[in-house]
């Protein structure tokens, strides 16, 4: 096994390692606020200030929807650090959140 | 149509599809601000239809959100377009919205969603170009993402609220399980929709035949039976069936059939809106009695379709002039029409559509198939009969002359069969061509056998065909009825 130096900083984070992460809900539904609060604790824990939020409403802005094809709601966008990604659900399962979101040191 | 319930309430408003054909078999159109649910396998016309439907209501004044789950917007763009419906000017125009509700394969599955979002796409859309109607194409593939069958019902459901809530008429359409397997949330959806209609696509000998059948239409008729369709250049067409009731027109006029020797066997000619069978073995000169009735009528002014299942126009024409039969001015004239089809290239309801396009168009005052014998290849005995069947109804109602030439394989009493389906029900008169045999040569007999409502000779007549068309031979027959007791009358049915 080859080691790669460790030369650059790895793809998948930018300069300054900040995450863009984009969420879409669908007003009050439970789904929508499940996945808030799951969020919001993923990003406490393991993003602790490196990240930027954007919580769509797309009941309230449906263009924004449009562009970015969201069909099922919750819906998350990681924008940032490419390649972007997509979530569909309330992210109840973390472990499969962190591997999207190609997090380094996740607990085993 | 047929099944009319016998308590007669007050009429469902209903939303018309413009559809050639299906409101009627829908009694007035699909449910107004309710769903109706599509059902069908792959290749059926699903898509098709709900476009359709969206388009026509678009242009009629109904703005329409088109939804679709598993093609792209740009290839419902150029379906459209190839249809003659310019989807790109109704979106300028705010009549139509396409959105293109496709996953890429690629999203994270991470605890429960739902489809709030898309309703809000769809919603907002619906707002922007006031809409009164949406489709669903292909809802079976949003559906699958849930891959679990109590989650899907609960979404179906809250898209059929949201739908009624929303007075939508809306058609979603969702691709059937193989016969006999439908799986649990259609019935769920078919029991949600006010109306259900179902496609059926199935091969007889070789050949594509599409049928529409209402499963179920709450709080209103409407025909029960299996309607074939065609999807044609236009979108799709219901096929005219065989009426319950006859609303053929009488028999008209006799024209003169172009030989006076046959006129004066016929008593004067042929009648007008009259079905006539010119039955024969290979080579008798059916083909040659039919091109010189249409070449007398063309002359006359009138105008003929001649659908030719046998050969090209070209062939026909040449084959034609050296019986001594010039078809070249009648379709210089524009008095004449070739229409050509290999028998086995469509579908007999195909090959109607084709037909009636041309009678629609052209108005001829004759029609000639020849020949019947062939429409057997379109797949298969029934479909040539349902052909048949159908096309003579249909020139019969609009009061025009049809000539059936058709080979027979020389059993006594096969004319009017095809293949062993009688028919004789609808052909008026039947003209029988064959050779007979002495020792020293073939010769040709021409005989009536019957004619309906007309008196007519019952003797066999010889005849040979020279370069100057059918000549009688001259002892057996002159202008007028020959003397003696050949004519009787037959008192029709």
């Amino acid at each position: 096994m080859k080691r790669v130096p460790p030369a650059k900083p790895s793809p998948s984070q930018n300069k300054r390692g900040q995450y863009l992460l984009r969420l879409f809900i669908a007003g009050n539904g439970s789904n929508s606020q499940q996945a808030l609060i799951n969020l919001r604790q993923l990003c406490q824990e393991h993003l602790n200030g490196r990240y930027t939020l954007e919580v769509v409403d797309v009941v309230l802005d449906f263009q924004a929807a449009v562009r970015d094809n969201i069909l099922v709601t919750p819906a998350l966008i990681m924008v940032t650090p490419r390649p972007r990604v997509m979530i569909l659900g309330n992210l109840g399962d973390m472990r499969k959140v962190l591997v999207a979101l190609r997090l380094p040191g996740i607990p085993s | 149509m047929h099944a009319k319930s016998y308590t007669k309430s007050r009429p469902i408003p209903k939303a018309m599809t413009q559809i050639p054909g299906l409101d009627g078999v829908l009694e007035g159109g699909l449910p107004l601000g309710r769903t109706t649910l599509i059902n069908g396998g792959p290749g059926a016309g699903k898509t098709v239809l709900g476009l359709e439907f969206l388009c026509r209501g678009a242009v009629a004044g109904e703005p329409g959100v088109f939804v679709t789950f598993e093609e792209g917007a740009e290839a419902m763009r150029r379906n459209a377009m190839s249809m003659g419906w310019d989807l790109p000017a109704l979106e300028r125009a705010n009549k139509v919205a396409i959105v293109e509700a496709r996953f890429s394969g690629e999203e994270v599955l991470s605890g429960d969603f739902d489809i709030l979002g898309l309703l809000a796409i769809v919603g907002g859309h619906v707002k922007r170009i006031r809409a009164r109607r949406v489709v669903m194409d292909a809802l079976d593939v949003l559906l699958r993402v849930f891959n679990d069958q109590r989650r899907e019902r609960d979404e179906l459901y809250r898209l059929h609220e949201w739908l009624i809530g929303s007075r939508m008429t809306s058609v979603l359409s969702v691709k059937a399980q193989r016969e006999g397997n439908t799986a649990a949330e259609y019935d769920f959806l078919e029991f949600m929709a006010d109306c259900v209609i179902r496609l059926d696509q199935r091969v007889v000998g070789q050949v594509a035949t599409r049928r529409l059948r209402v499963i179920k239409y709450r709080g209103s008729g409407f025909g029960t039976n299996e309607y074939p369709y065609i999807i044609g250049e236009h979108g799709i067409v219901m096929v005219p069936v065989s009426k319950a009731e006859l609303t053929h027109q009488p028999l008209g006029s006799k024209v003169s059939s172009g030989l006076p020797g046959l006129d004066a066997m016929l008593n004067g000619g042929i009648r007008r809106a009259s079905c006539v069978l010119l039955a024969g073995t290979s080579g008798t000169g059916k083909t040659t009695l039919a091109t010189t009735f249409t070449q007398a009528a063309c002359k006359r002014g009138e105008k003929v379709l001649f659908l030719s299942f046998e050969e090209s126009q070209e062939a026909l024409v040449a084959g034609m002039s050296s019986a001594g039969v010039d078809l070249r001015p009648a379709l210089r004239a524009g008095k004449l029409k070739v229409q050509t089809a290999l028998p086995e290239a469509l579908g007999s309801d195909e090959h109607l559509i084709r037909a009636l396009g041309a009678i629609g168009s052209f108005k001829p005052d004759h029609v000639i198939v020849d020949a019947i014998s062939a429409c057997i290849r379109m797949g298969s005995e029934h479909a040539a009969f349902d052909y048949v069947m159908r096309m003579v109804g249909v020139v019969k109602e609009r009061g025009i002359t049809c000539i059936l030439v058709n080979q027979i394989t020389g059993v006594l009493g096969e004319e009017e069969e095809l293949s062993g389906i009688g028919f004789s029900s609808v052909v008026d008169a039947v003209i029988q061509l064959r050779f007979i045999e002495t020792d020293q040569e073939i010769d040709r007999q021409m005989l009536i056998v019957k004619s309906r409502g007309s008196a007519h000779s019952n003797r066999r007549h010889p005849f040979f065909i020279c370069d100057q068309g059918i000549r009688f031979r001259d002892n057996s027959l002159t202008p007028s009825l020959p003397a003696g007791p050949v004519s009787r009358k037959d008192g029709g049915h």
